[in-house]
């Protein structure tokens, strides 16, 4: 159970680093809307989720935060990647394709790669 | 490091809580807005759209907890909170926090204030450098002097020459120091100044005393090998105590000349203000003079007056050197055969040391409290445990009220850690709240515990034991509160939690959880055995101290004062004693209301002896492992009968026993039963072992046993013999050769005075400075305070412990109280029923003081068996009385059994007043 949470909390974490890469600073909710474009329905039921994970980044020092407004003249918080965040989302990014890649290899071997 | 600025951030967000609650709030009130606005879009109503958009959003207050926890110290707000919620529920009830706080305090605060003595006197090193390298000889301490070249069991007392020998001899001591095993009062004046001369202790240290020990001196230099030399210029050290309060630290004190006991000396230095010299002493020794300006013992090789402490070499181990000593005693013992007695010779095989770790110093403190203080931890242990039981009791009612809150809060979610730790929070609160509060009752007792025990004498330091609490005593407060806290405190924490929180919020008082008080009744329990035990305790403790104070001391206590003084003091050799004595006589006596006046060397029981051994005439020489102990005592003419102490046969010592006549003794019946058996003793003679002489003395009368020993109470009266103090013994071949001439040093004057006459110390101090201003008068007293002062230690614990006794048989008896209360305050409908069913009062009553007195008597059974085993533990301190006392025991049962009758008569009388009908509208 909560093996699932934090590794659900790991990939949120690293998802919102790299969306906030690619589109620049964004306001939760943006970033909310951006991760359920593209994973699905990983958030679609607790949006909420991802604030504790902004403010853990943030008191990592890998995301800052700073009040501005939104596109429809809304007060909002915008957060934007820090340098150490950007490495960090190297590091991890790197990390995750080895892993990836390593797994992939795993699902595809046949039986007769074992012998 | 990120772990770090986490914590950091946390540090700092959490200071400024409030204003990220508020961002959080803020936040998701955007997110709401913008999601809702994009359901509009989408097509859904305004209510549908918000609606739906936080559902997508999710638990907020969950949210919000998590954000929470990720922001800030979760476990230090959780303490911070369970501590402030704590401190409001304590204030909410003033009645139960005093009480317990009180009660809490009285427990540990006696704990801690015994402990403060034990530390002192069981536990504590010396104020010297690294304590572990030193090493004593002795496995007992001994006082004070030994003669001879043979020691009882170990050689534990050395001479002067025999100290040389081993410290130039064992390498394996980097220092190796000697010392007097006890001290001597000195007459002190500043040379040149008017002021009379007063009394201070001091003490002859080898050379290397304070180098030895590893100390510096706090102002100018303390002792070093030069000044320990014959022909070196005398010098002494002076203790940071005397320069205080004496002299207010004035610096012209170092490097002047005092007259100690008429010799100047020069005041090099002062010790450090810790240092109180090798042994805990009551007083303390003011100075420290080199062992070489010491006269007489200095010379003698079989004279052993000193105790050694020694800095072992790093790598040397304590059995090879000790090995090694007892190589370099015999060689040395065998270079003196020449002088060596029969006796001492017969022993040869058999004389042997030890070395025992020197780092607490001389332990002979210890030694004689050790069981008196350990009665008293017991007793204080005991006090503790049923204030522990008291206050866990409180506590379990407490938690019984709060039942009804903690099931709410349990059917609203609460987890079971968080209530358990709030209850507990309580608990330690308090406790400690209560160790604070007992740390100033420890200080508080333990000087008053110091005062009575050891009364200052004026002028002189008292004991080097501080009241205030030390390190050591401080952690030991604080553990045994925080244990106690978390002990009496988990109980009623658990029970709170194990509440159902439907049954427990259906309610009804009514419920028949008769097992909530089962715990409560075995603290009741366990309270009235330990009050009995303690009780117990107290009565016999109280019924020996009695036995003490009261038994035929064989002489009369009423009119009679004794004066302390020392001639030595005031340079006095022992040509000038005679007319000394004489002028002191005259003076005394010639105060108005003075009936008699006589001089002793030692008043009964003023604390001291004078040993010999006894060669009875007709008899043959004692042997090497006979006992032929006998005291003796120095005395002036008519002393007998100053003292009230009858004559049985023949004579006391009279104004015809002079310098010249023949030499004559009175004895003691002890003495009689002992060396003469069935013979008569008037008219025959006997001797001293050391004098080699079978007719020294003739006995001329047989006195009343009369008790003159302080420290072997519980014994018979031990063989006395007293000699004129007019006489002086030679040694048979050697006319110039005077056996113990320091005995004609008088040390009481006993003054008898006329019935009804008043006789003012003020008076009697300027008799004794008509005789000589310079003599110091040392302490006058009467002779019943000088008795009373023998038992002062043991009326201090049989006080202590009664006090413990009735303390713990009030708490005990508030225990029942609160039980009994409690339960009829249960039963108020049941009374009511059965009081409207025709039952009447004495009825009611009854019923009530039956379960109460169910609990006493499970507490006398558990607590009678043990009872008899505090007899046995306290054994020896009982001076012969019973320990399985049955009027004692008896007394001690219906004590307790009438606190407990007054404490749950109160509560039945209250249940049998219930009107019924009251009583069930109630429900």
């Amino acid at each position: 159970m909560k093996e699932k949470a934090d590794v659900l909390q790991g990939t949120l974490a690293l998802m919102v680093l790299k969306t906030l890469d690619v589109l620049g600073p964004l306001h939760g909710y943006g970033i909310a809307r951006r991760i359920e474009q593209i994973s699905g329905d990983l958030l679609t039921v607790n949006q909420g989720t991802l604030y504790p994970v902004l403010l853990k980044l943030e008191q990592d020092g890998s995301i800052a935060s700073e009040w501005g407004t939104s596109e429809n003249n809304r007060k909002a918080r915008f957060y934007r990647l820090t340098r150490g965040g950007r490495k960090q989302l190297q590091a991890e990014t790197r990390g995750w394709e080895q892993t990836a890649a390593i797994m992939g290899r795993f699902f595809t071997a046949k039986a007769e790669d074992f012998q | 490091m990120r772990a770090l600025r986490r914590f950091l951030n946390r540090l700092t967000s959490w200071t400024r809580r409030q204003q990220d609650e508020e961002r959080l709030r803020a936040e998701i009130e955007e997110h709401l807005a913008m999601q809702t606005a994009e359901n509009v879009r989408a097509g859904l109503s305004p209510m549908e759209a918000r609606r739906q958009a936080v559902l997508k959003f999710g638990a907020v207050e969950a949210i919000r907890e998590d954000y929470r926890a990720q922001n800030g110290l979760p476990f230090l707000e959780m303490l911070i909170q369970d501590t402030r919620y704590a401190l409001r529920r304590l204030r909410k009830s003033p009645a139960f926090t005093v009480t317990t706080v009180l009660t809490l305090a009285l427990g540990i605060g006696a704990t801690a204030s015994i402990f403060t003595l034990v530390h002192a006197v069981i536990l504590k090193s010396l104020a010297v450098a690294n304590p572990d390298e030193l090493y004593r000889l002795g496995k007992e301490s001994r006082c004070c002097y030994w003669g001879g070249y043979s020691q009882e069991k170990e050689f534990s007392l050395v001479s002067y020459d025999l100290y040389k020998y081993f410290r130039d001899n064992t390498k394996s001591f980097a220092e190796l120091a000697a010392f007097g095993a006890s001290e001597e009062l000195f007459g002190v004046r500043r040379a040149g100044s008017s002021e009379a001369a007063q009394g201070y202790p001091g003490e002859f240290v080898s050379g290397n005393y304070f180098t030895m020990f590893g100390i510096r001196a706090y102002a100018g230099r303390l002792l070093t090998s030069n000044d320990d030399r014959a022909g070196a210029p005398p010098v002494a050290v002076m203790s940071y105590r005397l320069w205080q309060q004496r002299y207010g630290f004035d610096p012209s004190v170092i490097g002047s000349v005092f007259s100690l006991s008429d010799k100047p000396v020069t005041v090099v230095g002062i010790t450090p203000p810790a240092f109180f010299g090798d042994t805990l002493r009551d007083p303390p020794p003011d100075f420290f003079l080199p062992l070489a300006a010491e006269g007489d013992d200095i010379k003698k090789a079989d004279t052993h007056w000193l105790d050694l402490i020694g800095r072992i070499q790093p790598g040397a181990g304590a059995p090879g050197v000790e090995a090694q000593m007892r190589v370099e005693l015999k060689q040395w013992l065998r270079s003196h055969w020449g002088e060596m007695s029969a006796n001492d010779r017969a022993r040869f095989p058999e004389q042997t040391l030890f070395l025992s770790p020197g780092g607490a110093g001389i332990t002979s403190m210890r030694e004689q409290y050790e069981h008196w203080l350990q009665i008293l931890m017991m007793v204080s242990g005991f006090v503790l445990l049923i204030v522990c039981a008291n206050v866990a009791n409180l506590m379990l009612v407490r938690g019984l009220e709060r039942r009804r809150q903690t099931s709410l809060s349990m059917a609203l979610g609460a987890q079971a850690p968080r209530i358990v730790s709030q209850a507990l929070s309580e608990s330690i609160l308090l406790s400690l709240a209560g160790g604070a509060a007992g740390l100033a009752i420890a200080f508080a007792g333990t000087r008053l515990i110091l005062y009575y025990a050891f009364p200052p004498l004026s002028g002189m330091a008292g004991i080097p034991i501080s009241a205030s609490p030390s390190a050591p005593v401080l952690l030991f407060s604080f553990i045994i509160s925080l244990v106690t806290g978390v002990a009496f405190g988990i109980a009623p924490a658990w029970m709170a939690t194990r509440v159902d929180p439907i049954e427990a919020l259906r309610g009804a008082s009514r419920t028949t959880a008769r097992t909530a008080s089962l715990p409560r009744k075995t603290l009741v329990v366990l309270q009235a055995t330990l009050s009995l035990v303690l009780l117990s305790a107290s009565g016999l403790l109280t019924a020996a101290l009695h036995n003490l104070e009261n038994q035929d001391f064989g002489f009369e206590q009423d009119r009679r004062l004794v004066v302390k003084f020392d001639a030595r003091l005031a340079g006095y050799d022992a040509e000038r004693l005679d007319p000394l004595y004489r002028r002191i006589y005259d003076s005394l006596s010639s105060i108005p209301g003075v009936r008699a006046v006589a001089l002793c060397v030692y008043s009964p029981l003023s604390g001291n002896n004078w040993g010999a051994g006894i060669w009875v005439d007709g008899h043959p020489p004692p042997g090497p492992n006979d006992d032929d102990d006998a005291s003796f005592d120095r005395v002036t003419q008519g002393y007998f009968e100053v003292i009230g102490n009858p004559i049985l046969r023949g004579r006391g010592i009279s104004a015809q026993d002079t310098a010249t006549s023949r030499h004559v003794a009175v004895i003691n019946e002890a003495f009689a039963r002992k060396f003469f058996k069935n013979e008569d003793p008037i008219g025959k003679y006997f001797g001293r072992d050391e004098m080699r002489s079978s007719r020294q003395y003739e006995v001329v009368g047989i006195a009343k046993d009369a008790r003159y020993l302080g420290w072997d109470l519980a014994k018979p009266i031990s063989p006395f013999f007293f000699l004129p103090q007019a006489q002086h013994d030679f040694m048979p071949n050697d006319p110039t050769n005077e056996v113990s001439p320091s005995s004609h040093f008088m040390q009481d004057i006993v003054m008898l005075t006329w019935p009804g006459a008043s006789l003012s110390i003020a008076q009697v101090r300027q008799a004794m400075a008509s005789v000589d201003p310079n003599l110091p008068t040392i302490r006058i007293r009467t002779l019943k305070d000088q008795v009373a002062g023998q038992f002062r230690q043991q009326r201090l614990i049989a006080r202590l412990t009664s006090f413990f006794g009735i303390l713990s048989l009030v708490l005990a008896s508030i225990g029942l109280y609160g039980v009994t209360a409690y339960n009829a305050g249960r039963r108020i409908s049941e009374i009511g029923v059965r009081i409207a069913l025709g039952a009447d009062r004495s009825q009611v009553i009854a019923l009530i003081l039956r379960g109460a007195f169910g609990l006493i008597l499970i507490g006398l059974f558990i607590g009678l068996p043990l009872t008899f085993a505090v007899g046995r533990f306290l054994g020896s301190q009982l001076y012969g009385l019973n320990p399985y006392n049955p009027v004692v025991t008896f007394v001690a049962v219906v004590t307790l059994g009438l606190s407990a009758l007054i404490a749950s008569l109160i509560p039945a009388f209250r249940a049998s007043l219930i009107l019924p009908m009251e009583a069930l509208r109630a429900e």
